[in-house]
């Protein structure tokens, strides 16, 4: 009997995640993209780390972040009840830290191609500054935010070391896809091993080519 | 008072400082590019902040830097016209023209798009999408959405420089027609001097952040305040002398090439202040310069400076030629513009001599 729930909390943590992941790396792509701070390339730098950095280095940061061991952690766990470590919120949480990147490099990319002109001719005609973001940016925009969602998805579904480091590898609870694979094939049960990769390789194809469909451009 | 602005500006070398009133009609910025022309329109609209002064638009100071008043570009309502359109892509021709008043949706905007569709000659062309439409299209779509807004004041980017030579004489009759129609006061900048002159009596010619002249076209064109404006507007024959003589009516000045040059003093108000002895800058334009034919002997007592000089190069402008004569002494160099079939008559030809005559009411002094 293949044990379906690592396939789920895979789907619910994915979805969770990009969710989360869509709404922060929106705010920091056309921060990035459109104002000018200090230390912006601080932010940017550390933004990207997820994408050089090894995602078990990515987790033990994590892991010291937000364990018990620390302030930040025990506040949240005593204070708002909130555990982060060792349960599906600390898988959430590694997938959306490991996927921003992935979603704000392409979403920022196509912020910066919407003509500055374009924005400012919607000014002039007397919109405010979030009516011009609605009206002008994001749809002119939405392909390479449309792509950076469905790679931030396609990393979130596949995330390992981090997830592993945080979350942990607990059968029933934290056991996302990724890790249920590489427990079979120690456990040595090739058929539901087969299986996971299938559905996975299956799944990453459909996601890089949908990916491809929207980076042709449309204007 | 429409439109009222008093400003300056530095980035790195260069500072513009320029004040300007304007009631109503058309006013032409013109100047070389990089003079600061869009600049001032961008300041005007609220997209880029002087560094200090003031703007009033309609009587409403929108910006001074005294006071601290700011207001952003979205309440300051001037109609702007980017040299590229900024028509948004991802809206068809309705849209785009509905967008500034709320929408097709909203109440009565769909009879006002309607109306201006009309008057802008787009019928048929509702539903297309910016990437679907000519240059002069896309102008006048842009033209519609930004009077659908009934803006304060109108300001025009270089509104033809993206467009096709051909198309440009007609779209430039057009604009004057739509502005017959939207009497909106409007400033127009251009580096084009036809443009210019086609599009306005009154003329603010720029330079390096700066207004050196503001008058009528026949003023710009004929009087000249400085010797840039004399270059922007094609005078070419831009020389220096000295004045030897002054009466009321004609001053003598001395030019080592060229050699006594009479300028008439009509219509100009300081004649007072030439004085014998003054180095001054003169300029005649190259159309104004008759050629003396050959055959013909000088009966008459020429009052007016006849100058005997060398073709060297003669250069076709398309209806007319532009002969550059070198002075007998000196390396002074004449140019002389005719028209192709008088060039043809007069059978002239590079290393000949002739004369031509500086009229001496063609003579501008700049002083």
């Amino acid at each position: 009997m293949i044990d379906f729930f690592p396939l789920i909390l895979t789907v619910k943590v994915s979805f969770v995640a990009t969710l989360i992941t869509v709404v922060v790396g929106l705010s920091l792509a056309l921060l990035l993209a459109r104002k000018s701070f200090v230390g912006k390339n601080v932010v940017d730098a550390l933004i990207m780390q997820p994408l050089v950095i090894p995602p078990t280095v990515l987790g033990y940061y994590l892991l010291s972040l937000f364990g018990r061991s620390s302030g930040l952690g025990r506040f949240l766990e005593d204070a708002l009840g909130f555990q982060i470590v060792f349960t599906w919120k600390g898988a959430v949480l590694a997938a959306c830290i490991s996927s921003l990147p992935l979603f704000i490099k392409p979403a920022r990319a196509a912020i910066e191609g919407v003509g500055r002109e374009m924005e400012d001719a919607a000014r002039l005609l007397g919109k405010t500054e979030f009516q011009v973001i609605r009206t002008i940016t994001l749809p002119l925009a939405w392909r390479g935010i449309a792509a950076g969602t469905v790679m931030a998805f396609a990393r979130a579904t596949g995330e390992f070391g981090a997830t592993l480091m945080i979350a942990g590898n607990i059968p029933g609870l934290t056991q996302t896809m990724p890790i249920a694979i590489y427990d079979a094939v120690q456990a040595g049960e090739p058929g539901a091993a087969n299986l996971m990769v299938a559905i996975i390789t299956l799944f990453s194809f459909a996601v890089l080519y949908i990916a491809g469909r929207f980076s042709q451009n449309r204007f | 008072m429409a439109l009222q602005f008093n400003i300056t500006k530095s980035f790195g070398s260069f500072n513009l400082d320029l004040s300007l009133e304007l009631s109503t009609g058309l006013l032409v910025l013109f100047g070389p590019s990089g003079a600061g022309k869009s600049l001032t329109l961008k300041m005007i609209s609220g997209l880029i902040k002087p560094d200090a002064g003031t703007v009033t638009v309609a009587g409403e100071r929108v910006f001074d830097s005294v006071a601290g008043i700011d207001h952003p570009v979205r309440q300051r309502r001037t109609g702007y016209l980017f040299q590229e359109y900024a028509l948004f892509p991802h809206m068809n021709v309705e849209q785009n023209i509905a967008y500034g008043i709320g929408g097709l949706r909203a109440p009565g905007v769909v009879d006002r798009v309607c109306e201006l569709i009309e008057v802008m000659r787009l019928e048929g062309l509702e539903r297309r999408y910016p990437g679907e439409l000519s240059g002069g299209q896309k102008q006048r779509v842009a033209l519609a959405r930004t009077l659908a807004t009934s803006p304060r004041v109108l300001l025009l980017d270089e509104p033809f420089s993206a467009l096709d030579f051909q198309v440009r004489e007609k779209l430039r009759a057009d604009l004057l027609n739509i502005h017959r129609l939207y009497p909106v006061t409007t400033v127009v900048v251009t580096h084009d001097l036809e443009e210019a002159f086609m599009l306005s009596e009154r003329i603010a010619v720029m330079n390096e952040g700066r207004i050196e002249q503001f008058g009528s076209r026949e003023e710009v064109f004929y009087r000249p305040a400085t010797k840039n404006v004399a270059r922007f507007v094609g005078t070419r024959n831009i020389f220096t002398g000295r004045i030897s003589s002054v009466t009321e009516t004609e001053a003598v000045i001395l030019h080592t090439d060229i050699g006594e040059v009479h300028a008439g003093l009509h219509n100009r108000s300081d004649v007072g202040s030439i004085h014998v002895g003054d180095e001054v800058v003169f300029c005649i334009r190259p159309e104004e310069i008759p050629v003396i034919r050959k055959d013909r002997t000088l009966e008459r007592r020429v009052k007016d400076n006849v100058v005997e000089g060398e073709i060297t190069a003669i250069t076709g402008r398309g209806t007319t030629y532009l002969l550059y004569l070198k002075t007998l002494t000196g390396e002074s160099t004449l140019k002389v513009e005719l028209p192709n079939h008088v060039l043809r008559k007069l059978d002239l030809a590079t290393g000949d001599s002739v004369r031509v005559s500086l009229k001496k009411e063609s003579i501008w002094i700049i002083r």
